[in-house]
C-alpha cells in the first residue's frame, strides 16, 4: 500500500514538472519567432555596410585609419567580449559560450597578452566572478530584444581606446544563430576592422567609378565606426535568438524525458496495484477456504 | 529604379520607385531613375520616396546614400516611417 501512495505522489509531481517545461517550451517558441525574424530583418542593412566597405577598401587605408590598423606581430593587448544570456535553463548554451570565452582567453593569454575580459549576461558574469578573474566591462541589462544602443554603449569605448592604441585588437564571442538547433559558440574579430568579402566584379566596377560626396575619407570616417558598432548589434541579436532556441530543444527534452518517466512510473504503479489486488484475493479465498475446513 | 530604406533593425522600404529626396550631409539631393554611381554621406532629415501611387517619408539619421546599377540603397542608423 505504501508503496502505491509513494508512486502515485512521484507521477503526481513529474506531470506538474512537465506542465511547467512543456509551457516554457512553448514560450520560448513563440520568442524564437520573433528573434528570428529579427535576425533576418538585420541583414540587408549588415550586407550594404559590407558592399560599400568592400567597394571603398584600399590596403594603404590602414595608414589614415585607426580602426584598420593592423598591430604587426602578435597582439599585447586583446578585449575579449564575451556574450552570455541572463537567464539560464536553455541547455549547454551558457556552458559551451563560457568555455569559448574562456578557451580564447587562455589561448591568446599563452602567447603572452593581456586579456582584460568584458562579459554580457548574468550566467558569463557569475561564473568569471566564481573563478576570481578580474572582469573589466559587465552589462545584465541587455535582454530578449538588444537594440543599436546597446552595441553603441559596450563597443564604443572599446573603438575609443583601440583608436588610441591601448588595445591592439577586440574580440566577440558570441553565440552565432546557424539555426533554432545550431548555435555554435564563435569569435568574431571586431577590430582592427578586417576587409569584408568582395562582391562580384562587375558592381564592384560600377561602384568603383562612382561620384563620392564628400570625399572617401570623409565617408569611412562615418561608415567604420558604423559597420563596427553594427558587428555588435549582431553578436547581440544572434546570440538573443540563439538563446531562444537552445531553451526550447532543452524544454522539449526536458518535456519528453518526464513523459517517459511517467509512463515509466505508471507501469510500475499498475503492477504494484495489480499485485496488491492479486494478494487480497488470494488472502480471501485462503480465508474462506480455511473456514470450510 | 529600386529603392530599399535600410536601418539596423530592418528593411523600412524596399520597392520600385520614380524619385527620391534624400537628406545628404550638405544639402538634399534628387534621385531619378538612371542616376550615375552615387555615394554620398547622409545628413538627418526628412527622406522622400516617390512611388507610382503615393509619396512616403522617412526620417533618417546618418549614414549614407549608394546609387549603383538603378538600385538605390539608403543606409541609415536611424530610420523612421513618418
Amino acid at each position: 500500500m505504501a508503496k502505491t501512495r509513494e508512486l502515485r505522489r512521484r507521477i503526481r509531481s513529474i506531470e506538474k514538472t512537465r506542465q511547467i517545461t512543456k509551457t516554457m517550451e512553448m514560450v520560448a517558441t513563440s520568442r524564437l519567432k520573433r528573434a528570428q525574424d529579427r535576425v533576418v530583418a538585420a541583414r540587408p542593412y549588415a550586407q550594404a555596410l559590407a558592399d560599400v566597405l568592400g567597394d571603398l577598401y584600399e590596403p594603404s587605408l590602414g595608414e589614415r585609419f585607426p580602426l584598420l590598423r593592423a598591430v604587426p606581430g602578435p597582439p599585447r593587448r586583446v578585449a575579449v567580449l564575451g556574450i552570455t544570456s541572463n537567464r539560464g535553463l536553455c541547455g549547454a548554451f551558457n556552458a559551451n559560450l563560457i568555455r569559448e570565452i574562456q578557451s580564447r582567453a587562455l589561448a591568446l593569454e599563452a602567447g603572452g597578452c593581456h586579456v582584460e575580459l568584458h562579459l554580457v549576461g548574468r550566467k558569463g558574469i557569475g561564473f568569471f566572478r566564481f573563478l576570481g578573474r578580474e572582469i573589466t566591462g559587465q552589462r545584465q541589462d541587455i535582454g530578449d530584444r538588444p537594440t543599436l544602443a546597446h552595441a553603441t554603449e559596450l563597443v564604443t569605448p572599446l573603438m575609443t581606446r583601440f583608436a588610441a592604441g591601448e588595445l591592439d585588437a577586440v574580440e566577440v564571442v558570441f553565440a552565432k544563430f546557424v539555426s533554432p538547433l545550431s548555435t555554435p559558440p564563435t569569435v568574431l574579430p571586431v577590430l582592427p576592422i578586417r576587409r569584408p568579402a568582395d562582391r562580384t566584379g562587375r558592381e564592384r566596377n560600377a561602384a568603383a567609378n562612382a561620384i563620392i560626396r564628400p570625399s572617401v575619407d570623409e565617408l569611412l570616417a562615418t561608415i567604420l565606426p558604423q559597420y563596427v558598432r553594427n558587428q555588435m548589434f549582431r553578436a547581440l541579436v544572434e546570440t538573443a535568438a540563439a538563446e531562444q532556441g537552445a531553451r526550447r530543444t532543452a524544454m522539449k527534452n526536458a518535456t519528453d524525458s518526464a513523459g517517459e518517466m511517467i509512463d515509466t512510473l505508471r507501469r510500475t504503479f499498475n503492477r504494484a496495484r495489480q499485485a496488491q489486488i492479486t494478494q487480497e484475493i488470494a488472502e480471501i479465498v485462503g480465508g474462506s477456504e480455511a473456514l470450510r475446513g | 529604379m529600386r529603392v530599399t530604406v535600410i536601418s539596423p533593425e530592418h528593411a523600412v522600404f524596399d520597392g520600385e520607385a520614380e524619385a527620391v529626396v534624400a537628406p545628404a550631409y550638405d544639402g538634399e539631393v534628387g534621385i531619378l531613375p538612371r542616376h550615375a554611381p552615387f555615394l554620398t554621406l547622409l545628413g538627418s532629415g526628412r527622406l522622400t520616396v516617390r512611388t507610382a501611387g503615393e509619396t512616403k517619408a522617412f526620417g533618417v539619421e546618418g549614414g549614407f546614400l549608394q546609387v549603383v546599377n538603378d538600385v538605390v540603397r539608403v543606409v541609415a542608423e536611424r530610420a523612421d516611417v513618418e
